[in-house]
């Protein structure tokens, strides 16, 4: 695991609690979580058709598609509800001096 | 207990309430009759991603064969046309008889046709289906100007699916607002707006008086005696609920089969769900019958539930929703039954919702926007209806002020 593959998302007081924001990095975008125990990140757009789930409900561990209603696992990717059906690819995240980091291969 | 539990009906609906009933019941035989031979599919994305060549075949199915065989759900490709409700068996057309301790009917809803005084039955195309699908993309690939009568759902997703196939498209409803029967008009006319802004032809208040087919073309005369020229005729006018089988029964009917909330019909060991069913909606106290994806799925699961002995109320509050060109329309609740309006936004680019509301407490809204604008809210509508409290109406106005706010108090 080589330390120029973690990205600098932004500071830890950026994202409110039970919320998320949109990270951009080169032609890849996603999306960054604060939960009641950590950070976490995914791919921002849904498995099931072409939309950024940056406006999406984050429910507890969950995050809510606001097109479709699909509904994935923020920590293990996991599609839950239809019509989402594959899973959400998820990264791992750290937190240095308030800093959040993303891992992206 | 070993049951025989027999679903009629091989859409969305269904299958829920097949792997339902399983995740309840190892033990009972469930069989799924289905008049398609299609294992169970997605409806939706027939009039959007399908015809827009986005999305296969394949992709629309819910669940691979395997996974019915592994969960033991039989799958047959069957038409019934005798139902013995006192003796608990079904006659197929090929003789074949079924019996059930259980039955679900799950036969969803049908198109209804247009009346016509002559013989152009089979030129008018109409889309539930996967097969209908096929044919109309198939068809408009050549056609150039393509009518759609009808200014619902369905057809003004054709509509924004042809149009961007770069075909010059024209609506013609006979309401005096789009989407007329569910969608309020302040939202129905900023669709409106979106269809003309991309060549689109709207056309209101207008009936079909006359369809003449002349050297492959048609010309449709409206009741205002304009006459419009096509190449092709789409009818999206509207469904009925699937019901013919059970017209000369002791079925209690009503705009469907008339269930309690627990899916229950007017006879034992019979229930329904899905499009089919004029249900009891315990929070709205009222009988309702709903189209919509969300409702099939989980009307279905709760119908495998009460089947499997898990008594189980029906008390998801409404949601469906629209894709027509970059927007996404949803409706929650109902909006039919209301003191008040108040309105979220007013710029379609960031998404404006409509609240209705009575006594002060949310029963419905329905909002458009840029795709992904408008679901957050909505969905949080959802579960603000609900709790069926008396809401701070400056959140519901105040885009700048997030409605979760609401659920949290």
């Amino acid at each position: 695991m080589s330390e120029e593959n973690w990205i600098e998302v932004g500071s830890t007081d950026s994202i409110e609690e039970e919320d998320l924001i949109r990270f951009d990095h080169q032609d890849k975008t996603f999306c960054v979580y604060k939960l009641t125990d950590g950070f976490y990140a995914t791919d921002g757009i849904c498995t099931h058709e072409a939309v950024h789930l940056e406006d999406g409900l984050v429910m507890d561990d969950e995050i809510e598609c606001p097109m479709h209603q699909g509904i994935f696992n923020i920590k293990s990717g996991e599609a839950l509800s239809p019509p989402a059906c594959e899973d959400l690819q998820t990264y791992p995240v750290k937190v240095d001096n308030d800093k959040i980091f993303i891992k992206i291969d | 207990m070993k049951n025989n539990i027999i679903i009629l009906g091989g859409g969305q609906a269904g299958v829920y309430a097949a792997r339902e009933i399983r995740q309840n019941d190892s033990k009972s035989n469930i069989k799924i009759l289905g008049e398609e031979n299609l294992l169970p599919y997605e409806r939706p994305p027939l009039s959007k991603d399908f015809l827009l060549d986005k999305k296969k075949e394949e992709d629309l199915y819910f669940y691979s064969s395997d996974v019915l065989k592994n969960e033991n759900i039989e799958f047959e490709n069957i038409s019934i046309n005798k139902v013995d409700f006192e003796n608990k068996k079904l006659f197929a057309k090929n003789d074949n008889v079924y019996s059930y301790d259980s039955l679900l009917i799950s036969t969803g809803s049908e198109n209804k046709k247009l009346t016509l005084d002559n013989n152009l039955k089979n030129d008018i195309y109409y889309l539930r289906n996967l097969e209908e699908a096929k044919k109309i993309k198939e068809i408009v690939s050549n056609k150039n100007k393509i009518t759609i009568i009808g200014g619902g759902f369905i057809g003004l997703e054709i509509a924004s699916s042809l149009s961007q196939l770069q075909k010059k498209v024209i609506v013609i409803e006979i309401g005096n607002q789009l989407m007329g029967r569910i969608i309020p008009k302040q939202i129905a006319d900023l669709v409106q707006n979106t269809h003309i802004e991309h060549g689109n032809e709207i056309i209101l208040n207008k009936q079909i008086e006359k369809i003449t087919k002349i050297n492959g073309h048609y010309e449709i005369l409206l009741n205002d005696n304009s006459l419009i020229e096509t190449d092709f005729i789409i009818a999206g006018i509207g469904s009925t609920p699937t019901v013919k089988l059970f017209e000369n029964t002791n079925l209690r009917l009503d705009n469907g089969i008339v269930t309690n909330q627990f899916c229950e019909t007017s006879i034992k060991d019979v229930y329904a769900a899905g499009d089919v069913s004029n249900f009891y909606h315990p929070f709205y106290e009222r009988n309702m019958r709903l189209e919509s994806y969300q409702h099939a799925q989980n009307h279905g699961i709760c119908a495998g539930k009460n089947i499997a002995g898990v008594k189980t109320e029906y008390t998801s509050i409404p949601w469906m929703w629209s894709d027509q060109f970059n927007l996404n329309l949803q409706l929650t609740g109902i909006c039919d039954e209301y003191d008040e309006i108040i309105e979220r936004g007013n710029d379609i680019n960031n998404g404006v919702i409509y609240f209705f509301l009575k006594n002060n407490k949310i029963r419905g809204a329905c909002g458009v926007g840029i795709i992904g604008k408008v679901g957050r809210d909505i969905r949080i509508t959802s579960k603000l209806t609900e709790k069926d409290n008396i809401v701070d109406k400056q959140i519901l106005t105040d885009q700048n002020l997030k409605l979760n706010k609401l659920i949290q108090k």
